[in-house]
């Protein structure tokens, strides 16, 4: 009986011993947050742009410029630095607040400087290959009148195993035309990383 | 009956771990032979082909990314690095198991994340390989986290000079210079100041002379008009002949990895204990310095006249054989605890069996063997220069020089690009040893 019992456990412990030895992959929601390591991820670069964009939309300039030119504002994303202890995927990140500000419609957008480039040589192209009814002339471009520029900003504090993460985004959007700071927006993110101190 | 079990699990486990016997550095010898003929990409090709412990994965991607950055291919480098740093991450908490492991075998069935100076070297790296990218702010993000490092090793031992790395506040405080963050640069300027002092007392580190100019140059920048006259003094430097000699637009950051850090050799003692018949080992491990030829790089600035030599700014030979000599008592406390556990299976053995005994005992002192691991790409020394250079394209010259002046290699770097205002890095590593052959194939 005691044999049985010992080749049962055996068998058991092995089977369970397999099932952890292949890789397991599983969907998730990309909605759904998961933090990892504590350090910056998706669900950040989501949330920090959707919010940011939101309150930026909601500011009195956005009325003010719609009241004076009569038309929804354009805008182009400049630079955003990362001045973090991460190396986050700013591409990422850009993406985020281009969708958000797009997605909200309250906003035109264009094309930034490394794309623009691309798409003039495309046009240049056209010129010389394209039928006269589909070719698109040159110096028909729609400047933009505002530059959304940022940082992101982190500060830590540790004691042993515990990590504090102090992430801090800001964003401001300058007028081209006369370099009017119109908007500043911040949003802080606090995470608090514990890690084990042993390991199995 | 369970106690044979156990006997019988160490003795199989004994022969298995005897089939890999042979130490880390020993069976690193055909790299160092690539890097000694100066072949890099035969040194990567031999790394990659070696079989590697899953334990040994810091040290598999910190070799890596040092031999690609030796091949021009920084962005690379810098993938391995941060595999590398992820290994530090992930087990840094210590291992139930591993720990029990090393009680009865030894310390190399830990994994292995690298001593402090490794993991520091792990951002400089990471954050060199982005200045020859010309990514500033991603070399800024290693210096954030190397100062967080640095931080958390001051907070662990807070009077141990090794918790104070002096190049890696150098080079923080050219990083943030070059942004133009000057009470930072200047923050970084004098830790670097006060580790480069603390490392005088404990190997006889020098205070680079560009550290001094630096200090004067910047505290007269930011306005510290007192702490300014205060380091002229000190110095013994005049704040007018620096502004001369820095008078240039753009600047040149030229660092020179010379030689091959120390390798961990093992020293053991064997004897039989008359009083219970069996053999009784010791195994600890000792650094022993790698032959290094070249005593500086000199840099001529071909159209302009203008010329500088390198000056040693971080010691990594001596950093690492004061990290050991500090680690050595917790190794040699740990070794004598393992060698009385494996004197005692082997003696409650012997007394169920005398030849069962005796082959405990024997597989117990064959794997009683040093951890002798560390990472052997690393150079000895990192030398930097500093030279003042007018903006526009420049063909600079590098000449090895011999302690008695004799030059061993010319090379030259062409369309060197320095911007206003801006610093541009540049680097070269050096790793031969053998003089003679150098100069028969004198490049």
């Amino acid at each position: 009986m005691k044999k049985v019992s010992l080749q049962f456990v055996s068998l058991i412990l092995f089977t369970l011993m397999l099932a952890g030895c292949g890789t397991q992959v599983s969907r998730v929601d990309v909605k759904e947050s998961h933090d990892l390591s504590g350090a910056w991820n998706d669900t950040d670069s989501r949330l920090v742009s959707e919010e940011m964009i939101t309150d930026m939309l909601s500011h009195p300039w956005y009325r003010t410029h719609s009241k004076r030119s009569q038309s929804v504002p354009v805008a182009i994303v400049g630079t955003i630095r990362n001045l973090s202890h991460e190396h986050i995927n700013l591409n990422t990140f850009i993406a985020d607040i281009e969708r958000a500000m797009i997605n909200s419609g309250k906003i035109d957008f264009v094309a930034s400087n490394q794309e623009r480039s691309e798409i003039r040589d495309e046009r240049k192209d056209q010129d010389l290959h394209a039928t006269e009814s589909s070719r698109k002339a040159m110096g028909q471009e729609r400047g933009a009148d505002y530059m959304l520029k940022g940082s992101i900003n982190t500060i830590i504090d540790m004691d042993g195993s515990t990590q504090l993460r102090y992430y801090q985004v800001d964003l401001t959007l300058i007028s081209l035309k006369d370099n009017r700071k119109v908007w500043l927006g911040q949003k802080k993110i606090k995470k608090i990383v514990k890690n084990s101190k042993l390991r199995f | 009956m369970y106690r044979q079990r156990l006997y019988l699990a160490f003795l199989s486990l004994g022969i298995v771990l005897l089939g890999g016997c042979a130490s880390y550095s020993q069976s690193h010898r055909l790299i160092q032979q690539s890097l000694f003929n100066h072949n890099p990409a035969k040194a990567l090709e031999l790394l990659e082909k070696n079989s590697h412990s899953d334990k040994d994965l810091f040290l598999y991607h910190a070799d890596k990314a040092i031999l690609l950055r030796m091949l021009g291919k920084y962005a690379e480098s810098n993938i391995e690095i941060e595999q590398a740093k992820k290994q530090v991450a992930e087990f840094s908490a210590s291992s139930i198991t591993e720990e029990g492991a090393a009680f009865i075998i030894n310390d190399s069935t830990r994994t292995y994340i690298g001593t402090p100076v490794e993991q520091v070297m792990l951002h400089i790296y990471a954050a060199l390989n982005y200045l020859e990218l010309q990514q500033i702010d991603s070399a800024r993000v290693e210096i954030l986290q190397v100062d967080s490092r640095l931080r958390s090793f001051a907070e662990d031992e807070p009077d141990n000079p090794l918790s104070f790395d002096p190049f890696a506040r150098y080079l923080s405080g050219i990083i943030y210079e070059d942004l133009g963050e000057w009470s930072d640069a200047m923050i970084a300027y004098r830790k670097a100041y006060e580790a480069y002092l603390s490392h005088h007392e404990l190997y006889q580190a020098g205070i680079p002379q560009q550290l001094k100019e630096s200090l004067i140059l910047l505290s007269n920048k930011v306005g510290l008009k007192a702490e300014q006259k205060k380091y002229e003094k000190t110095f013994n430097l005049k704040l007018a002949d620096l502004n001369s000699l820095h008078s240039q637009q753009g600047e040149l950051i030229f660092t020179f990895h010379n030689g091959l850090a120390p390798i961990k050799k093992e020293h053991s003692a064997q004897l039989l204990a008359v009083s219970t018949g069996r053999f009784v080992r010791i195994s600890l491990p000792a650094y022993y310095e790698r032959n290094k030829i070249i005593s500086k790089l000199r840099i001529k600035i071909k159209n302009l006249q203008q010329s500088t030599t390198t000056e040693l700014t971080e010691d990594i030979n001596s950093l690492a054989i004061k990290t050991l000599e500090n680690h050595l008592p917790a190794i040699t406390a740990r070794a004598m605890a393992r060698v009385v556990a494996k004197d005692k299976i082997a003696s409650d053995a012997g007394d169920k069996s005398p030849l069962f005994g005796l082959l405990i005992n024997l597989v117990g002192v064959a794997t009683e063997l040093a951890d002798t691991r560390s990472w052997l790409t690393l150079p000895a020394e990192i030398q930097t220069a500093r030279l003042s250079i007018p903006q526009g394209k420049h063909t600079l010259e590098i000449e090895l020089l011999t302690d008695n002046n004799r030059i061993i290699l010319q090379k030259k770097f062409e369309n060197i690009q320095i911007a206003k205002n801006r610093k541009h890095y540049l680097s070269f590593h050096w790793a031969s040893s053998d003089l003679m052959a150098n100069l028969n194939k004198r490049h």
